[in-house]
C-alpha cells in the first residue's frame, strides 16, 4: 500500500504540550496517527516540590490558562484530602460558582474555534463576543480576567461582594439569552449538521479502553462526571443534570458542550441565589498538613483533572502529581482518526478540545519521492464545508 | 465501603500492606501480582485508570496506579515498590489498559523504570530533544 | 531604515508564536481579534506564516525542546521584524524560571525588542503596547 506521511507541527501550541502529529495517509484517508509531545514541558511537578502549598497553588494555576481554576481546585481538594479538612459553606458556593463560570467560558471558546476550523467565522465571532460578559463577571469577582487566584487550602481567597450579586445575576440572564440564540442557530443549520454528523466517531469501547474523560467520554455514552461521582464543594447542594449522548461523533461532542453550558448557567444562578443568604467565613485557618497522601479531582471543562499530593508533615509536598484531562483524551485520536478523510481530520482533532490555537498551521505532504507539496488543513476543512453548502442549495 | 470489602476478600492474599481512608485505599502489591490486580480492577470492577505516579523514596522507586471506580467515587491505588534504584524494572499494564501507554512512557523517561512488556518503550516528552537526553530526567536534573 | 519603518507602521501584520506558555496569553491575543477589541481597525492582522509578518508576538518561557524551533522561525522572518514579548513569561520567566527545562537566557534564542508585562496582560495593555510600537516606528 502506498502510504504518505504528513507531519503536522511541531509548532503547535496545545494545552501544556505542543504536539507533533504525523498523519499517515493513503490517498485521502488517514490510516494512522502518531504524536510526539514535550514541546511545552515546563516541569511543573518538579517545581511544585520546592514550593510551599500555597505557592504551588499559583504554580498549578499557570499550567493552563483556560482551566486556570480547575487545577487549583483539584490541588486544594488533594491537600484537604490528606487531613479531611472541612471548608465553610459560603466558600463551597464560591468555589462552585467560579468553577462553573470557567466551564461556560471554556465551552464558548471551543464552540467558536470549532466554527472557525470549519469555516464558520461568524460563529467564532459570536461565541467570543458573548464570552466577554463571562470574563467581565470574573473581573468583578476576582479582579482579573484569567488567572483568578481564588483558591486557598480551607476555603477561598476572596469573598463575593454581596452588593455585586444583582449585577452578576443580570449579566448571567443576558448571557443565557445570547447563548440560546447561538445554540438554536447552530442546531438548525443543515450544513453544520451534515458536516459534523458521523465524523470522527469514538466508540464506547474505545472511550473506556483509552480511559477518556469529560465531554469526550460523555459524548460516547460513558456517564462519568466527577461532579456527580464524587461531589465536593457545593455540587451535592445544587441541582443539575449530566449530559450523555450515544454516538461519539463530533456533532455529539458539540451538543454535549452546548447543553452543558445551560447546566452550568443553572448551577451559577443557584449559587448566586444562595450567596445572598448564606453568611459566614470564607476560609478556615489551616496551620499545617500532616504526613500522608491525598487525591483530589475536579471536573474541568475538558474532563477530570487529577492531583495527587504526598506530604511529610513539612510545608512542602514531597510529590505532587498532576494529570490534565487532555493527557488521556489526546491518545483517543488513534481510534477516532482512523479511516476518516483528511479534510475531517482537523475538526476531529479539535473535537476533544485539546486546545484551540493549535491546528491552524500549514503542513507539508511528503510523498515517496520526497517532493513536498504544501497543504493547508484549515483550507481543506473549509473547502469541504463550502462544498456541502453548495450541494445543499 | 462495600466494594472495598469485596475487593479485599477476593484479593486480600496478594496485598502486602494497606492504608484505608474514606473513599480511597492505597495498598502495596508484589510486582508479579500487579497484572492480575489491574485485570481485576479494570475488567471485572469496571474501574478507569486515572493515572499513575512514580516517586523516588528511601526504600526505592515506587509506582502508584490510581484506579477510579466511577460509580461509587472510590479510588483503588495499588503500589509497586522497586528496591533496586539503579535498574528498576516492573511489569507493564499497558497490554490490559491501553490508557496506561503514555503515563508509563513518561514514568520510564522521568525515573528510568523499565516496563516489561510495554508495546512502545520510547520516550514521550524528550524524544527529539536537542540535548539528546539519554539518562532518565531524575539523574539529568541533578547533573546540571 | 526609517522610511521603511514608517510604511510598516501603517498596517502591522503579526505572527503569533507561543513558546511553552500556559495558553492564557494566547487566548488574550486571539481575543484582540474578536468584536470587543477588534484590532483590525488599526490595520493589525494575524497571519499564518512568519514570512509575512512584521511583528512576532512571543508568549511563554522558551523551553529547551522548543528553543531551536523558535530560533529557526525567527531566522525565516523577513527583516526588519520586531519581537514583542507578551506576558510575564518572556519578560521575567514567571514562576517557571527555576525549572530544569527552560532556557536561561531567552534573549540568546530570540532578540526581544519590547515587553508587555502582566499575567496575562489585559487586551487593553496589549493594544497600548502595540500602539507604542507604532509610535516608535513612526519616529
Ligand atoms: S505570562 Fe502568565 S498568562 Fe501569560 S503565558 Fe505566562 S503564565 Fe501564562
Amino acid at each position: 500500500m502506498d502510504k504518505n506521511v504528513i507531519p503536522v507541527g511541531p509548532y503547535h501550541p496545545l494545552l501544556e504540550e505542543a504536539e507533533y502529529f504525523t498523519l499517515q495517509v493513503d490517498g485521502e484517508t488517514v490510516v494512522d496517527i502518531d504524536l510526539e509531545i514535550g514541546w511545552m514541558h515546563r516541569g511543573h511537578e518538579f517545581m511544585s516540590e520546592s514550593k510551599t502549598f500555597t505557592q504551588s497553588l499559583y504554580l498549578v494555576e499557570r499550567i493552563c490558562g483556560i482551566c486556570s481554576t480547575s487545577h487549583p481546585i483539584a490541588a486544594v481538594h488533594a491537600m484537604e484530602d490528606v487531613d479531611n479538612i472541612e471548608i465553610p459553606l459560603r466558600a463551597r458556593y464560591i468555589r462552585t460558582l467560579v468553577g462553573e463560570l470557567e466551564r461556560i467560558h471554556s465551552h464558548l471558546l471551543w464552540l467558536g474555534l470549532a466554527g472557525h476550523f470549519i469555516g464558520y467565522d461568524t460563529l467564532w465571532m459570536w461565541a467570543w463576543k458573548y464570552r466577554e460578559p463571562v470574563l467581565q463577571m470574573f473581573e468583578i469577582i476576582s479582579g482579573n480576567r484569567n488567572h483568578y487566584g481564588m483558591m486557598r487550602i480551607g476555603g477561598v481567597a476572596r469573598d463575593v461582594d454581596p452588593s455585586k450579586i444583582s449585577k452578576l445575576m443580570d449579566i448571567m440572564d443576558e448571557i443565557e439569552k445570547k447563548i440560546e440564540m447561538i445554540a438554536k442557530a447552530a442546531n438548525d443549520d443543515p450544513v453544520l449538521k451534515s458536516r459534523l454528523k458521523g465524523v470522527g466517531v469514538l466508540t464506547k469501547k474505545d472511550a473506556i479502553d483509552f480511559c477518556a474523560v469529560g465531554p469526550t467520554a460523555r459524548a460516547s455514552g460513558v456517564p462519568i462526571d466527577v461532579r456527580k461521582d464524587e461531589p465536593r464543594d457545593a455540587y451535592d447542594l445544587v441541582d443539575f443534570n449530566i449530559i450523555v449522548t450515544e454516538n461519539g461523533d463530533v456533532f455529539d461532542k458539540t451538543v454535549v458542550r452546548l447543553l452543558e453550558i445551560f447546566e452550568s448557567i443553572k448551577i451559577c444562578k443557584q449559587c448566586l441565589e444562595k450567596l445572598k443568604t448564606v453568611n459566614g467565613g470564607i476560609r478556615n485557618n489551616v496551620k499545617e498538613i500532616s504526613a500522608g497522601e491525598g487525591i483530589g479531582r475536579y471536573e474541568a471543562p475538558r474532563g477530570e483533572v487529577f492531583h495527587y499530593v504526598r506530604t511529610d508533615g513539612t510545608n512542602r509536598p514531597v510529590r505532587h502529581k498532576v494529570r490534565a484531562p487532555s493527557y488521556v483524551n489526546i491518545p483517543t485520536f488513534k481510534a477516532s482518526c482512523k479511516g476518516i478523510p483528511l479534510a475531517d481530520a482537523l475538526i476531529t482533532l479539535a473535537a476533544v478540545d485539546p486546545c484551540y490555537c493549535c491546528t491552524e498551521r500549514s503542513i507539508k505532504i511528503i510523498d515517496k519521492n520526497n517532493e513536498s507539496r504544501k497543504i493547508d488543513l484549515l483550507k481543506l476543512s473549509r473547502e469541504k464545508t463550502e462544498q456541502i453548502r453548495r450541494e445543499m442549495k | 465501603m462495600d466494594n472495598y470489602t469485596e475487593f479485599l476478600s477476593l484479593m486480600g492474599d496478594k496485598i502486602v500492606s494497606l492504608v484505608q481512608k474514606e473513599k480511597r485505599i492505597y495498598f502495596e502489591v508484589d510486582n508479579q501480582n500487579i497484572i492480575e490486580i489491574a485485570q481485576h480492577l479494570f475488567n471485572k470492577l469496571g474501574c478507569r485508570l486515572s493515572t499513575a505516579t512514580a516517586t523516588e523514596t528511601y526504600r526505592g522507586i515506587e509506582v502508584l496506579y490510581h484506579f477510579s471506580h466511577d460509580k461509587s467515587g472510590n479510588y483503588f491505588c495499588p503500589r509497586v515498590v522497586m528496591t533496586d534504584k539503579n535498574n528498576p524494572k516492573m511489569n507493564s499494564i499497558t497490554p490490559i489498559v491501553r490508557g496506561a501507554e503514555w503515563i508509563e512512557r513518561e514514568m520510564s523517561e522521568m525515573l528510568g523504570i523499565t516496563f516489561e512488556g510495554h508495546p512502545r518503550p520510547e520516550p514521550l516528552l524528550t524524544g527529539n530533544h536537542p540535548q539528546n537526553i539519554k539518562v532518565p530526567l531524575r539523574k539529568w536534573r541533578s547533573n546540571g | 531604515m526609517s522610511w521603511y519603518n514608517k510604511r510598516l507602521a501603517k498596517s502591522i501584520w503579526v505572527y503569533h508564536m507561543s513558546a511553552s506558555p500556559c495558553n492564557n496569553c494566547d487566548i488574550e491575543i486571539l481575543d484582540l481579534l474578536t468584536p470587543k477589541y477588534d484590532v483590525e481597525r488599526f490595520g493589525i492582522k494575524l497571519v499564518g506564516s512568519v514570512r509575512h509578518a512584521d511583528v512576532i508576538l512571543l508568549s511563554g518561557v522558551i523551553n529547551q525542546k522548543v528553543a531551536p524551533q523558535v530560533k529557526k522561525i525567527y531566522e525565516q522572518a523577513a527583516k526588519p521584524c520586531f519581537v514583542v514579548g507578551v506576558g510575564t513569561c518572556p519578560s521575567s520567566g514567571c514562576c517557571f524560571k527555576d525549572s530544569y527545562n527552560t532556557v536561561g537566557k531567552r534573549e540568546e534564542v530570540i532578540p526581544i525588542d519590547m515587553y508587555i508585562p502582566g499575567c496575562p496582560p489585559k487586551p487593553e495593555a496589549m493594544i497600548d503596547g502595540i500602539v507604542k510600537l507604532v509610535g516608535v516606528l513612526n519616529g
